[in-house]
């Protein structure tokens, strides 16, 4: 086990769609770049299998397909979750390069015929999803990124990041594989490393079966959060529907080649429920699939059959790019989508952004700044990117302002000391204790925790009964025992699920209404405060307490 | 559990390992290559990534019973 000190212009840490177009962006500019996943960035994060869709307007000549009429989407379905300046900066003013920059790296988003094949959903005026063929995207996004001569650290999990007078100037971490420590000195920093997944009980058993990748578990957050970073957003609980066993992605799919939600007693219920019906925003799908499940309508099934021929060929193939195993689920548990309505249920809760427009994580600016100088972030883990289109362009977005950043710098002005031994060594202390608990015996009842306390039906009293418990179980994070470096990284993703599990309980505490529900739904303050709570709670650490305050978005 | 490796196809390239984003994938030792098993099964996330990217199509996929029954 060694100790490898790097030295660069901007270290990436994580490497999926964000952290990969971050990486370009910053290459594309001149300066060295260091990118670490905790997995192969040819196939890592949420999108790592595949992905078949991609949020856009196009200018098309259809009056809801402009940059204005996206923003006034944004404004109606985000209600106040995301300043509209900033979105415009880090998404709108990037989108033509995304999308060109698709092209160029050989997965554009195109069909064969040249042509955008367009769905609509979500609460959308018009069809903004592109549906495209993604089933490469990382192989082909993980080759640029090489042959731009980026330092690609495979299998690599950042711990923490360093600090020196204020600044963030770069990260530590280490290979699962070899152990080796890695002292990354970096002018400027981007945390790319996506939600927060494992964080709530799993209806479908295995906590590792999520809708989105379950190797995102928040690190990033904490890392920024610890170096003096805001976050905002972090109180939402993401949920959606997905097939009953396996919790894959496929919603904006199904429902925007017309699937209809359809209940036990044989109701098509969305469509009495919501002027939208089917393609309502998907927050209120998921509420109101829950309150018919409460009602005793369920099982809820997603239904097809309607559906001709040729769109349910369209539909079968695209469920395979979002999710390539989704075809061989189907045909192993015998569901076809044109013979019978498919069984669905509610997914698990994520930290994740209240919309697909809006997001939650590390507090960004229009340049995907945080709020401490060095540190940028982008993608699902900063608070105004989300999703595949977030992901493109934020990514980029980040990159070329960290390079700027980095670039700009004379020189820096004082190192932080060396790390002794002595300090990496308490991020690898479980790999050397004669005895103590797996991670998963503290994971575990985390999870129970937070979906019995600080789930989709909140209200003061649960909320601080859970920032009890999960303080109970702070305790024994000392005592964890990792049997080999696998079993490390998993330890050290459990500190990162603990924290973001005492932030989201905190900030739900804090927000005094209810949003987007049942994302952010108080039982004991059931209204939506627009006088009051329209924008976003924001969240610093203050010692080793956290602290909540308010910002309205404009 | 998903993978499922045919040790007669697989060269033992070692790709599946390299690209497993849960790092379940580990090479071990078997007569005169090294094939791949799965060390983490209940840690896999049915991604697909090695079947796709598997140059000898050694690898399937089997959705295990609890994800198949519920």
């Amino acid at each position: 086990m060694e100790i490898l000190e790097l030295s660069t212009d901007v270290l990436v840490i994580g490497g999926g769609l964000a952290g990969a177009n971050t990486a370009m962006a910053a290459a594309e500019k001149g300066a060295r770049v260091v990118v670490a996943d905790k997995g192969n960035i040819d196939r890592s994060g949420d999108i790592g299998g595949g992905v078949d869709h991609f949020m856009a307007f196009l200018n098309q000549g259809q009056e809801w397909d402009t940059q204005d009429a996206f923003l006034s989407y944004v404004e109606n379905v985000g209600r106040g979750t995301g300043h509209l300046s900033i979105i415009e900066s880090v998404y709108c003013a990037e989108l033509t390069d995304a999308i060109d920059r698709m092209a160029r790296i050989g997965n554009p988003l195109t069909q064969a015929d040249g042509s955008f094949y367009r769905t609509r959903s979500m609460g959308q005026p018009g069809p903004y999803w592109i549906n495209f063929n993604g089933k490469r995207l990382k192989p082909r996004l993980g080759k640029a990124v090489r042959k731009l001569g980026c330092t690609v650290l495979d299998k690599v999990m950042m711990v923490d990041l360093l600090t020196h007078q204020g600044a963030v100037v770069g990260g530590l971490g280490f290979h699962v594989r070899s152990g080796n420590f890695y002292v990354i000195q970096a002018k400027a920093t981007v945390i790319a490393t996506g939600n927060t997944n494992r964080l709530y009980e799993n209806p479908r058993i295995n906590p590792f079966n999520t809708l989105l990748c379950p190797f995102d578990t928040g690190d990033g957050q904490i890392m920024a959060l610890k170096a003096g970073a805001a976050l905002t957003n972090m109180e939402y609980m993401r949920m959606t529907l997905l097939p009953k066993g396996f919790a894959a992605p496929g919603f904006n799919a199904l429902v925007g080649m017309g699937g209809r939600f359809l209940n036990g007693l044989g109701e098509y219920y969305m469509e009495k429920h919501h002027t939208m019906g089917n393609r309502a925003p998907r927050y209120e799908v998921v509420y109101y699939t829950l309150e018919e499940i409460r009602k005793g309508h369920g099982p809820i099934y997603i239904d097809c059959r309607h559906l001709s021929q040729k769109d349910l060929d369209h539909l079968r193939a695209s469920l395979g790019y979002d999710k390539d195993t989704l075809p061989d689920y189907f045909d192993q548990r015998g569901e076809d989508l044109g013979s019978k309505p498919v069984e669905i249920t509610v997914s698990e809760g994520m930290q994740a952004g209240p919309t697909e427009v809006t997001g939650s994580g590390v507090k960004i600016d229009k340049n995907s700044a945080s709020t401490v100088p060095g540190l940028f972030a982008c993608g699902d883990a900063s608070d105004h990117n989300r999703c595949v289109h977030g992901a493109v362009a934020g990514g980029y977005k980040a990159g070329k302002s960290a390079a700027s950043y980095a670039l700009g710098l004379k020189r820096v002005d004082s190192h932080p000391k060396s790390l002794t031994r002595e300090e990496i060594d308490r991020f690898v202390a479980p790999l050397y204790r004669s005895s103590g608990y797996p991670y998963r015996q503290i994971e575990d009842p985390i999870r129970k925790i937070m979906a019995e306390h600080v789930g989709p039906m909140r209200s003061a009293n649960s909320l601080r009964v859970g920032l009890k418990k999960l303080g109970d179980i702070e305790r024994y994070l000392d005592e964890m025992k990792a049997n080999d470096l696998h079993e490390l990284m998993r330890t050290n993703e459990t500190r990162s699920i603990l924290s973001v599990g005492k932030i989201m309980a905190t900030t739900a505490l804090f927000r005094t209404e209810s949003r987007n529900k049942p994302y952010h739904h108080r039982l004991d303050f059931p209204k939506t405060d627009n006088t009051n709570w329209c924008g976003l709670v924001v969240v610093q650490r203050e010692g080793n307490e956290l602290s909540c305050s308010f910002e309205a978005t404009t | 559990m998903p993978p499922i490796f045919d040790i007669k196809k697989c060269s033992g390239c070692g790709l599946c390992d390299s690209i497993c984003m849960a790092d379940a994938i580990y090479l071990k030792d078997y007569e005169e290559k090294e094939i791949p098993f799965l060390k983490y099964p209940d840690e896999c996330w049915h991604c697909g990534s090695c079947r796709q990217d598997c140059p000898e199509g050694a690898i399937s996929i089997q959705f295990p019973p609890d994800m198949l029954s519920i």
